[in-house]
């Protein structure tokens, strides 16, 4: 679960000037139980991908507090918040593949950051790369892939450890409609079996797609919550 | 497909370690580190070996000098103050007397010869009368311990009342300075160790963040995905350590003839001649033979010791240097 109490958030201050950054998060709060799906609603700039970055321990919140699968992030040391993000899986808009890396080995990192046997990796792996389409280019390096491959390698590699929160930054984008449509199948049935799942997204379709419960953002505000 | 088959236990543990995206090999790449760090271990070897030098020179030099008393007598042909024994014979009767004294040796006419021909040359006959030298040895065990540390002026009285105008010279005085410049010449010795592993140090720690700016993207991304700072600083302090281990290895080798030749030259102010250098090492067992009795045995210790300390200043120093970047991450 997430639960967000007061939390404003300001970026480091940076340049020579000294000058302050703006403030990207103002007095947010906000909670999704276990297994709860949010939408993530706002224009740019409003202050999704920075809310995005708090939750997936990216950054400490300026002021506030903030508490994720039951763990409190400000008093909690180094090494808590490193077991806390092997159960957090992200999609990044840019998708962060390591371009030196087969795919089989990107998609294998959270698993092998878990030490998990190698032979239960093997597999995992494969049956991910298969559901995404990708059983094919396993070998392959990122780089020789088009975008919506890559975005499949990302999604893939999000959510093979099956962790306890998964967040999204526009998942679909790089997606056709048959792919964003199944992403979306298996979001469900993630958040069926317990997984917190939190979706920044601009596509009016997709939302309408699958209505659910919304966390609407505009200057750094939240401005609905339902 | 290749990942389809089950590769072997080995095969798969290698894979899984290469597979997080670090790249090491890339970040401290296997030629530049152990080149330097080489460099390092033979200046910290010709250092140590100064300082296992002059650590022997020293000891040697107090032990010698301190347990010896030079004696001379002179005009040691006139008639002793009790005749009929010469000035002479009648300091060395004194002489065997004294408690603690090991061995009395008068130098005899070519003894003398040769401790006089840097002045005087090859001369066997002298037209004036030498005095007499006599080197009075004390035993080993002589001094604080037994209550007989001789005392050159308590022994010059009593050997004046024999032989009046004897003159009795503790050569431990000279020793001890000695020792005292051979302590300085260790002392030094040491801080150029110290020096040198100081710059290790700063070289390995430049390297590490290098490495670290070079694969600054996959660090960053691991640790997102929950990799924690000691898997991370432990990924690259064992290839440091390997490189670091591997290059003090190198440098240990490469410093060796230059050690041989020293200790070579060195062997006379330090002890009995050196076996003589076979021509050509027939094999390993005769040049480790060679090495252990040409070099001394605190300075092999040392030098194995080398590549492991070079191996752990590696490893301390990349720990401390990755955990201080990663604390920049949130």
């Amino acid at each position: 679960m997430i639960r967000l109490r007061d939390v404003s958030f300001r970026y480091e201050t940076a340049g020579a000037s000294g000058a302050q950054a703006p403030v990207a998060l103002r007095q947010v709060s906000f909670a999704v139980p276990q297994g709860g799906f949010r939408w993530l609603l706002g224009p740019s700039g409003a202050g999704k991908s920075s809310l995005l970055r708090l939750l997936a321990l990216g950054a400490r919140p300026t002021t506030g507090t903030l508490e994720l699968l039951g763990t409190s992030i400000a008093p909690a040391r180094r090494a808590a918040l490193a077991r806390l993000r092997r159960r957090i899986g992200v999609v990044h808009q840019d998708f962060r593949l390591l371009p030196d890396l087969p795919v089989f080995d990107n998609v294998a990192l959270p698993l092998r950051l878990q030490r998990r046997p190698e032979d239960e990796v093997r597999d995992e792996v494969h049956a991910i790369l298969d559901w995404v389409g990708l059983g094919s280019r396993a070998a392959a390096r990122p780089p020789q892939l088009s975008g919506g491959e890559q975005q499949r390698v990302a999604i893939a590699r999000a959510v093979i450890h099956r962790p306890a929160l998964v967040l999204a930054d526009e998942p679909t984008n790089a997606l056709d409609e048959h792919q964003a449509t199944r992403l979306m199948d298996l979001f469900r049935d993630l958040s069926g079996l317990g997984t917190t799942i939190v979706v920044a997204t601009h596509n009016d379709a997709l939302i309408r797609r699958r209505p659910a419960h919304a966390l609407e953002l505009a200057h750094g505000r939240l401005v609905r919550d339902g | 497909m290749a990942e389809r088959a089950a590769p072997g236990l080995l095969a798969r543990w290698h894979r899984a370690r290469r597979a997080d995206g670090l790249a090491l090999r890339r970040a401290l790449p296997d030629r530049l580190l152990p080149l330097l760090v080489a460099a390092m271990a033979v200046l910290a070897a010709l250092a140590l070996a100064g300082a296992t030098g002059a650590a022997i020179l020293s000891a040697r030099w107090s032990a010698g000098a301190a347990s010896l008393l030079t004696i001379q007598v002179p005009d040691p042909d006139a008639p002793a103050a009790s005749p009929p024994s010469t000035r002479a014979d009648a300091v060395l009767a004194a002489l065997a007397d004294t408690p603690g004294a090991s061995r009395v040796h008068r130098l005899d006419k070519a003894e003398l010869a040769a401790l006089l021909a840097p002045w005087l040359g090859q001369a066997t006959e002298f037209a004036l009368t030498l005095p007499a030298i006599i080197e009075l040895h004390m035993a080993a065990e002589t001094g604080a311990e037994t209550g007989a540390d001789p005392d050159a002026a308590s022994l010059a009285r009593r050997l004046a009342t024999v032989a009046p105008g004897t003159l009795v010279e503790r050569n431990a005085e000279w020793g001890a300075r000695l020792g005292r410049l051979a302590d300085s010449l260790h002392g030094c010795a040491l801080l150029a160790v110290a020096i040198v592993a100081g710059i290790a140090v700063v070289l390995i720690a430049a390297t590490t963040r290098a490495g670290l700016a070079a694969r600054r993207m996959p660090i960053e991304l691991i640790h997102a995905m929950g990799a924690s700072d000691g898997y991370i600083a432990g990924r690259f302090a064992r290839r440091t350590a390997l490189l670091a281990f591997v290059g003090g290895l190198a440098g240990s080798v490469a410093a060796l003839p230059l050690l041989v030749l020293l200790s070579r030259v060195a062997a006379p102010f330090a002890q009995a001649a050196p076996s003589p250098a076979p021509a050509s090492p027939a094999d390993w067992a005769t040049l480790l033979a060679l090495l252990r009795d040409t070099l001394p045995t605190p300075l092999i210790v040392t030098l194995l010791a080398l590549a492991p300390a070079a191996a752990t200043i590696g490893w301390l120093t990349t720990q401390a240097t990755v955990r201080a970047w990663l604390r920049t991450l949130p």
